[in-house]
């Protein structure tokens, strides 16, 4: 009997238990209300609620979601903005559609979806919600086509060109933002061998389109640089086929700085790792990538070690995106494109979408100052440079003046 | 008076849900005697000694400890009044000495560190005194089965224990070590330890113990002096009936060949000797032989390899005509052989299913239980379960979907007889099949039996109780270390010659 | 009194409270686990873990959401029968998450490089997991090699090789197997309509009745077929077994190939309704075969119950996505799910215990008033 008692106990607390949430949320409820006409005075931001939603990483995976979330938070906070994030319950399409749709279920207007996997789920709920601001980062038109094209029932030639996707897609809100990474890779190989070093390597994650993008920049900056010092530059071309480092990848990175590689490019997530991990061994150097790794990289593996890095405006994309859409109500002149993001300024590199850090991020030396730096964006801005984004290519065929081995994918 | 008294259980009574396993139960040990506590198996032996020992507690009546009352609440209260315990199957540790055996659980210890001198000096002391001679370095795994009763002993004599209580200590010793564990009890009793002796074989109280009480269904029947009594009354007692102890049989007409075993080998597990070596004899129709010998001397390992269970090294097996040297299980049993195994637990019966299933466990399979799409029958099953229920009174609480292993010992063994008796074989392979069973319980065994022998059928008995062996065959087979060292003829020859080949001191044509 | 007592001594009663008591005990932690954590939110989280789609505030959305639970139920269902199958032989087949891998593996293969479509997929599936199942039983049969080794060793070579096959059909700018579309949507397991009553949810196909009705498949095989008779008492009693002559070998092989089909055709459950795409770069063998071994205890190992408990582990490992993110970081709400799904291994610890108390009660009752047990007697 007593067990019995126990039992009965135990439902009697579950069920208060029960009633105790369900009281919590009520009053939570009551008070949003109340907290946004507290803090939303500054502009008319009350209307919008921002929700952003990891795809299969999550918010500590310094890299995209991370750059993205904490570039989200900061606005809100700022802003006096409504914000939290959704993590899907595994990673599918459907469980990213379930999280959608669970964002909209509790009011969020604006949704900030980083990473190519989201094209799918919002392909799927965006013309089934209307009023629902989509805001994307890194999903390519050929993303949105994979899905489309095959929902539709066609086969898809991964040749965005040969399609057009307003047959396939309603996109009228959705404002997907993605970047020129090959300018900015550009740039670092360029401002790498200026610098001196002429034996490097370039370990990609997978190769996605914007990784692709950035080693292709890398390779083309690299050979320019190349031919105007004339001097000789052997470059290692791999990926790691994963965006993350572990003990095989580590040890093939041995084996290039080992041979002699100076150094690597690591581009991709948290790959860097490997990379970063074999450059401590033997003293050698990396190159960051999406965000100014060097704090990070040097703090984790040694002072000194990262040269610079090849950066994409993550967050302040994300940030001018939201103030637009936000506070100056122009989402009318965002929603149903697909923007490449680079250089806008030719005079600013800051205010490019696309660079290199100009502070200490960058160890700037005699043979590249941040004026070269600065003459070359301009001259990038301008047209007097120009950087191949065709994926389509081999990374061979922009290494004229350098030899470049091309070892495909490590794993 | 009531001083003269060691332990006093009086009025004792313990109930189960069900079953009143003890019913107002007094039992009184004097001082120095050996007392025998007799009685069938689920006669209320082991609960009446539970409580005592404190497991179990009583719900009436009292226990005394030189005439003061005491209350048992569990076996540390009955350590500390001096009760100590030989149990049927020992709690020793294989794989440490007989002195840590002995010493274990009250370690003479000096900072932490044991002191084993001491502890040496006092078991020499104590093994001297009673004549317990064991050797304290030897593993327990390396010695014989007498030694490490003896080790179990000397654990009780360690911990300074009056009171003696011995559970069925004979059924694992040869008829030799039997006599010498009868010497080492009458010494105990000589030199002032009560013992209660627990068993169920009436020569060996007849031989040893100075008074016997009987226990009947939970009930006290009486208490006797054994030297004004005799084995008769003393069964009559226990069963509520007069027992006969001879096997009834009409003398045999062997029939044709039904076994015949030629050069049979097989290998051992343990060592690199055959456990088995060259083993030939033949069984007819209408014969019971037995295969007598002490446990160990290879009658498993020759039963599996007759059955099929473990092959042959080397031999050949004819059933009926027919060469099942290497044939699988099933088709031996298909074939005319019934076995009733040994340990009717770990091969008879699969305890976790019903009486019923277990019925069909060799016949399952058969179209008269399973259809052509694979369904079991149940409907035959159940008759037919219901028919051996009946045939061969297997008792149980709820027929034939009782769990096997809610049964008793005996009716399991009598489930196990009437699956395989009723399979109607050519040969039927009895091992041990008295093993822990009551009186009444082989009388029917034994009857069961010579039946098969007298409707034509051909039995091979294998078996280690002296009484059985002399009684059931028509024929004995003596087996030892592997290899059939005599036949005998039950009629003609006594216990003692059996004993020497047994112990082989003795074989045919070769003297050893 | 008596009446209840009874009930409690009664086997599938006792099953049922103590898989109860877990998921008591599993949620209690939890919450304890949130107080520690973040006092504020705890049971606000609790409720979201344990409401999964109920918090959704369209009804349309919680019937979708509903279906995408029952979508991931389907193959956990199987993987916790192939658990469950094989624990009644006296096998512990933790491989059945590799099983579950080839059987993904194989019906994907097919569906994405050769057209097939979804039935012969599912075939192929079957025969995958069947043979690697097979391996397990071979290896534990012939070399004595110990089923949980080798079940464990294989789901990592399962793993690995699926992605190695799998990299040939996978999108080209992604880690992610291509969808079943176009040439290969024949490979959808047909929703026989079923999706209109889950608002439209495209992913709720004939996997889901199908893996009950295997369940009361397995149920009826093991109580009332020949080859149940004999495999359960292969579990029960091996040595019994070989003196009634059954095929020890052959049953432990023939267990574990029906085992491995069975958390394969888990693998085709999913995957066949194009719910997931396979990730080529997963490195850790997915969960889905190890939540199969609570599934199969939490449902006391009993086919019925196992239905509900892979409904339950499901919900709320699922309910665990519903967790406010900005009280309690993603980890939280999977160490939450986690936690429950851990507790759940316990159910026959608490069938013990709780069989032990009772008897301890009993025998205490019966001291306390001798009388009581006397009139209870009387009473018959």
């Amino acid at each position: 009997m007593k067990k019995f008692l126990a039992v009965m106990l135990a439902l009697t607390m579950v069920l208060a238990l029960a009633a105790c949430g369900g009281n919590n949320a009520a009053e939570s409820a009551d008070e949003t209300p109340d907290q946004q006409t507290e803090q939303t005075t500054p502009a008319d931001a009350a209307a919008e609620k921002i929700a952003m939603i990891t795809d299969y990483g999550d918010i500590t995976d310094q890299s995209f979601n991370q750059t993205t979330y904490e570039a989200c938070k900061q606005w809100c906070e700022a802003n006096g903005v409504d914000f939290t994030y959704f993590k899907p319950a595994g990673d599918s399409t459907a469980d990213r559609v379930a999280m959608i749709e669970k964002a909209i279920d509790e009011g969020y207007t604006v949704l900030v979806m980083p990473g190519y996997a989201f094209a799918g789920a919002v392909f799927e709920t965006a013309s089934e919600n209307p009023d629902i601001k989509f805001v994307t980062l890194d999903v390519a038109k050929g993303d949105f086509l994979e899905a489309a094209v095959s929902a539709a029932g066609e086969s898809y030639d991964y040749n965005p060109d040969n399609w057009n996707l307003e047959d396939y897609a309603d996109l009228s809100n959705v404002y997907a933002m993605i970047y020129q990474e090959e300018l900015c890779g550009y740039m670092a190989g360029y401002a790498t061998v200026k610098m001196g070093y002429t034996k490097l390597g370039f370990l990609g994650g997978m190769a996605v389109p914007a990784v692709v993008r950035y080693g292709y920049g890398w390779v083309q900056g690299a050979n320019a640089a190349a031919e105007e010092l004339g001097v000789d530059v052997t470059m290692n071309y791999a990926y790691g086929n994963q965006f993350r480092g572990d003990a095989d990848i580590t040890a093939a990175m041995d084996t290039w700085y080992g041979g002699g590689v100076e150094v690597v490019f690591a581009c991709g997530g948290a790959i860097y790792t490997s990379a970063a991990e074999a450059a401590a061994k033997v003293g050698g150097k990396v190159v960051g990538v999406d965000v100014d790794q060097a704090a990070i990289i040097d703090g984790d593996y040694g002072e000194g070690m990262t040269v610079t890095s090849a950066m994409k405006g993550l967050a302040s994309s994300t940030k001018d995106a939201l103030t637009q859409i936000v506070l100056e109500g122009k989402w009318d002149s965002l929603r149903d494109n697909i923007v490449n993001l680079g250089l806008v300024s030719g005079t600013d590199p800051d205010a490019n979408f696309v660079g290199i850090p100009t502070g200490d991020g960058t160890q700037w030396n005699d043979s590249f100052t941040k004026d070269d730096y600065a003459a070359l964006v301009a001259d990038m801005y301008s047209g007097k440079i120009t950087v191949s984004n065709d994926i389509t290519a081999t990374p061979e065929s922009f290494a004229t003046s350098i030899s470049l081995t091309n070892q495909g994918n490590l794993k | 008076m009531d001083a003269d008294y060691a332990i006093e259980m009086l009025h004792i009574t313990k109930r189960f849900p069900g079953i009143v396993a003890n019913d107002d139960i007094t039992l009184q040990l004097r001082r120095g005697e050996i007392h025998a506590l007799l009685g069938e198996n689920g006669a209320g032996k082991s609960t009446l000694m539970s409580v005592l020992f404190g497991l179990y507690q009583a719900e009436e009546g009292v226990i005394k400890k030189d005439g003061r009352e005491v209350v048992i609440r569990d076996p540390n209260d009955a350590n500390a009044l001096g009760i100590g315990m030989v149990h049927q199957h020992f709690k020793l540790v294989e794989c440490f000495s007989v002195l840590d055996n002995i010493i274990l659980g009250v370690e003479p210890t000096k900072n932490g560190f044991l002191q084993k001198d001491e502890a040496r000096r006092k078991v020499v002391e104590l093994s001297d005194k009673y004549g317990l001679q064991v050797d304290p370095d030897a593993l327990i795994e390396d010695i014989t089965v007498g030694m490490q009763q003896r080790t179990e002993i000397l654990k009780m004599l360690y911990r300074d224990n009056e009171i003696l209580i011995f559970d069925e200590p004979t059924a694992v010793l040869t008829p030799q070590e039997i006599d010498e564990l009868m010497k080492i009890m009458k010494n105990l009793a000589a030199e002032g330890k009560s013992i209660l002796f627990i068993s169920h074989k009436l020569a060996e109280i007849m031989a040893v113990a100075d008074r016997c009480t009987v226990l009947r269904k939970g009930k006290y029947i009486g208490t006797v002096e054994t030297k004004d009594s005799s084995p008769e009354e003393l069964s009559a007692m226990m069963v509520g009936r007069s027992v006969s102890f001879h096997v009834e049989k009409k003398p045999a007409e062997p029939g044709e060949v039904v076994l015949d075993v030629e050069h049979m080998s097989v290998a051992s597990r343990a060592h690199k000797k055959d456990a088995v070596h060259d083993v030939s004899f033949q069984v007819r129709r209408g014969e019971i032989v037995c295969i007598a010998g002490i446990d160990g001397n290879g009658q498993s390992e020759f039963v599996y390899g007759l059955t099929g269970l473990e092959p042959l090294r080397e031999g050949k097996i004819v059933l009926a005509g027919r060469d099942v040297s290497h044939a699988p299980i099933r088709e031996r049993s298909t074939h005319g052989m019934s076995h009733i195994p040994e340990d009717r637990h770990k091969h008879g019966l699969v305890l976790d299913y019903t009486l019923e299933d277990n019925l069909v466990l060799q016949r399952y399979f058969e179209p008269e239980f399973t259809n052509g799409a694979g369904f079991l029958r149940r409907d035959r099953i159940r008759a037919y379960a219901e028919r051996l229920i009946d045939e061969y009174d297997v008792r149980s609480g709820q027929g034939p979907i009782t769990a096997a292993r809610a049964m008793s010992g005996g009716n399991q063994q009598k489930a196990i007889i009437a699956r395989e008796v009723d399979k109607d074989p050519d040969l039927l392979v009895a091992v041990q099949p008295t093993r822990g069973l009551d009186v009444g319980a082989i009388e029917f065994v034994h009857r069961k039996l010579v039946e098969q022998r007298d409707a034509g059928k051909a039995v091979l008995l294998i078996s280690l109780e002296l009484d059985e062996v002399m009684d059931v065959p028509d024929r004995i087979l003596v087996m030892y270390e592997g290899e059939i060292v005599g036949e005998l003829d039950p009629k003609t020859t006594t216990q003692e010659e059996l004993g020497l080949y047994m112990a082989g001191a003795k074989r045919d044509g070769v003297s050893v | 009194m008596k009446e209840k007592k009874n009930l409690f001594k009664s086997n599938a009663v006792q099953s049922l409270i103590a898989s109860l008591l877990c998921i008591v005990l599993g949620l209690l932690l939890g919450y304890i686990v949130l107080l520690f954590i973040n006092p504020a939110g705890a049971g606000e989280a609790i409720m979201a873990v344990v409401k999964n789609f109920w918090t959704y505030s369209k009804q349309t959305a919680q019937i979708k959401n509903f279906g995408n639970t029952l979508v991931k139920t389907a193959p956990l269902l199987m993987c916790a029968l192939s658990v469950l199958f094989a624990y009644k032989v006296g096998l512990f087949n933790i491989g059945a998450a590799g099983q579950y891998v080839v059987g993904s593996c194989a019906c994907l293969y097919a569906a994405l490089a050769w057209h097939w479509s979804w039935l012969p997929c599912m075939l192929l599936a079957i025969l995958a997991g069947a043979v690697y199942g097979a391996l397990v039983g071979l290896l534990k049969a012939y070399c004595n090699v110990n089923e949980v080794i080798s079940g464990i060793m294989l789901n990592w070579i399962g793993l690995y090789a699926a992605n190695m096959l799998l990299a040939n059909v996978k999108e080209a700018t992604s880690p992610y197997t291509m969808h079943l579309t176009g040439a290969a949507s024949a490979a959808i397991l047909p929703s026989l309509g079923m999706e209109k009553l889950f608002s439209g949810n495209k992913y709720v196909t004939i996997a889901i009745p199908l893996s009950i009705v295997i369940a009361v498949v397995i149920l009826i095989v093991l109580d009332k077929t020949k080859l149940g008779y004999e495999l359960r008492a292969t579990g029960n009693n091996k040595n019994a077994a070989k003196y009634a002559g059954m095929a020890e070998k052959r049953n432990i092989i023939l267990t574990l190939v029906i085992a491995g089909a069975l958390a394969a055709l888990g693998g085709a459950f999913l995957y066949l309704t194009n719910y997931e795409q396979w990730s080529v770069t997963q490195s850790s063998v997915p969960g889905m075969g190890f939540n199969g071994i609570a599934a199969a205890f939490l449902g006391g190992l009993n086919p019925i119950g196992t239905i509900f408990a892979s409904y339950f582990i499901q919900h709320i490992t699922v309910g665990g996505a519903y967790v406010d993110k900005t009280m309690y970081s993603s980890q939280i709400s999977d160490l939450i799910s986690s936690l429950i799904i851990y507790l759940c291994g316990f159910t026959l610890f608490i069938k013990y215990a709780v069989n032990t108390g009772i008897a301890r009660r009993e025998e205490k009752a019966r001291q306390k008033t001798p009388q009581a047990s006397g009139e209870e007697g009387g009473d018959k």
